[in-house]
């Protein structure tokens, strides 16, 4: 082996400065050990450092000495009573414990990353699958509000027909005409609410029998003597069920109800005359 | 200054506390600091850059070097240099975590107060300042060991940080080190 080239290869300096691998180092210690050379260089080489870092002698601030020998002391004690090398510090004092011996503690941490993974992975599905129902019951949530908004709509919807509907019967404008049942239904019974001021015309049946199949109820003005088409019954009228808006009539001294195709005729069939009424 | 009057005995006091430290003796670490502190702080402060930081890693190091101290060997080199690699090796660790290159970055060495503080002489054994050594180096020999020694780079990276080829790096280096190894006294 050439000393000298070995010397100036650097590697004594790579040496010194800590950036050789375990197994270089050794190899370095060994001919070290071997050529008193080699050791001469690598301790004046080291003795440079040494000069070189404490020519950068610093105070530390007042009170690190303290701090820094009670936390020393209570970092080795925690050690000595918990002999885990590796075991996580319980104060912030010390953050990095002593790696000693280092393969017990690299296959510590590996254990406690492997553990802490799957606690985090329970954990994510724990949370997933939680997640995954409260979505489905949001959803549901979310339908069930729906419908309730739909029926609410509904109601508001009769409710205010039937606010209507009030206000035409306890209003003093209207008047009321009583259709009585003729010969082919003499059950039959319904009445006309007619405003002379606002033309406005109502229909409330009390009874009536149920129209043909196709055929729907038609109500007509007899103004002077002369039918004027008033509008058809709508299913729920002809049941019923409420009042309802006809159109406006300009005058009239009676209103009857004959049974026409659907969508009504020009001229009553006055065979199917089931109810009339003067006023 | 202390220096002159424990020239003789550094040694021997060198010794007693190498002997202390392997009986475990607690006491013997407050010796161990009051002896070491400001050289070591001194070191892991120009790394870190932090005093904050510094401290904490001069803790870290007072106990890896208890609880390491049987792998101590007092034939392969003196208690000082043994002692100032490990806390190097901790600073240089802390520098080089993820963490640390997060939140660095804030504030330099020179800007600190810590800079700006008069270096104490409680251990000064070579008994030379950073004065003498400035003058000696070449602005370019001491840039290498800057990096070298406080940086963390390995060679390589010296090499690529200041775009040289790797061979000047290693050939500065090695004049810088024999240029200080001439100050020894």
């Amino acid at each position: 082996m050439n000393i000298q080239e070995y010397i100036e290869s650097g590697i004594l300096e790579q040496y010194a400065l800590g950036e050789l691998t375990e197994a270089q180092r050794a190899e370095v210690e060994h001919h070290a050990a071997q050529y008193p050379e080699i050791q001469q260089e690598l301790d004046t080489i080291l003795e440079a450092l040494a000069l070189y870092a404490s020519a950068h002698t610093q105070t530390p601030p007042s009170g690190m000495r303290e701090r820094v020998l009670a936390g020393w002391q209570q970092a080795i004690h925690q050690q000595n009573a918990n002999p885990a090398p590796a075991e996580a510090p319980a104060t912030p004092v010390v953050r990095q414990l002593v790696p000693e011996p280092a393969p017990a503690r690299v296959s510590w941490l590996m254990a406690a990353s492997v553990a802490l993974l799957l606690l985090s992975a329970a954990g994510n599905f724990y949370l997933y699958s939680k997640w995954r129902s409260t979505e489905t019951d949001l959803l549901a949530m979310q339908s069930e509000q729906g419908r309730m908004a739909s029926t609410m709509q509904a109601v508001e919807k009769r409710l205010d027909t039937r606010t209507q509907e009030l206000a035409v019967l306890r209003s003093e404008q209207f008047r009321e005409v009583n259709l009585a049942g003729m010969p082919i239904a003499p059950t039959a019974k319904a009445r006309v609410l007619y405003n002379p001021a606002t033309k406005a015309v109502y229909v409330d049946v009390r009874n009536l029998p149920a129209a043909p199949e196709g055929k729907q109820y038609q109500l007509w003005a007899l103004d002077g003597g002369k039918p004027v088409d008033a509008g058809m019954l709508a299913q729920a009228t002809a049941v019923g069920d409420s009042l309802q808006h006809m159109k406006d009539v300009a005058s009239a001294q009676a209103f009857a109800m004959t049974v026409e195709p659907m969508g009504g005729s020009e001229n009553p069939t006055m065979e199917t005359l089931t109810v009339m009424g003067k006023m | 200054m202390s220096v002159t009057t424990s020239e003789s005995s550094a040694p021997e006091l060198e010794e007693q506390l190498v002997q202390r430290l392997r009986a475990r003796d607690e006491s013997a670490m407050t010796l161990f600091y009051d002896k070491y502190s400001t050289a070591l702080y001194g070191v892991i402060l120009r790394i870190v850059k932090k005093e904050e930081i510094a401290e904490d890693v001069l803790q870290e190091s007072l106990v890896k070097i208890w609880h390491s101290f049987a792998s101590y060997d007092a034939t392969k080199g003196r208690l000082f240099t043994w002692v100032l690699n490990i806390s190097r090796n901790l600073a240089i660790d802390k520098i080089r975590s993820r963490q640390y290159r997060v939140s660095s970055h804030t504030q330099t060495l020179e800007d600190s107060s810590a800079m700006r503080q008069a270096a104490s002489s409680s251990f000064r054994p070579e008994h030379i300042g950073l004065e003498e050594i400035t003058r000696k180096l070449n602005p370019e020999q001491k840039q290498i060991i800057d990096l070298l020694y406080f940086g963390g780079f390995t060679q390589s990276e010296a090499a690529e940080e200041l775009n040289l080829p790797l061979g000047t790096v290693k050939t500065r280096a090695r004049t810088a080190l024999k240029v200080l190894a001439k100050l020894i006294r």
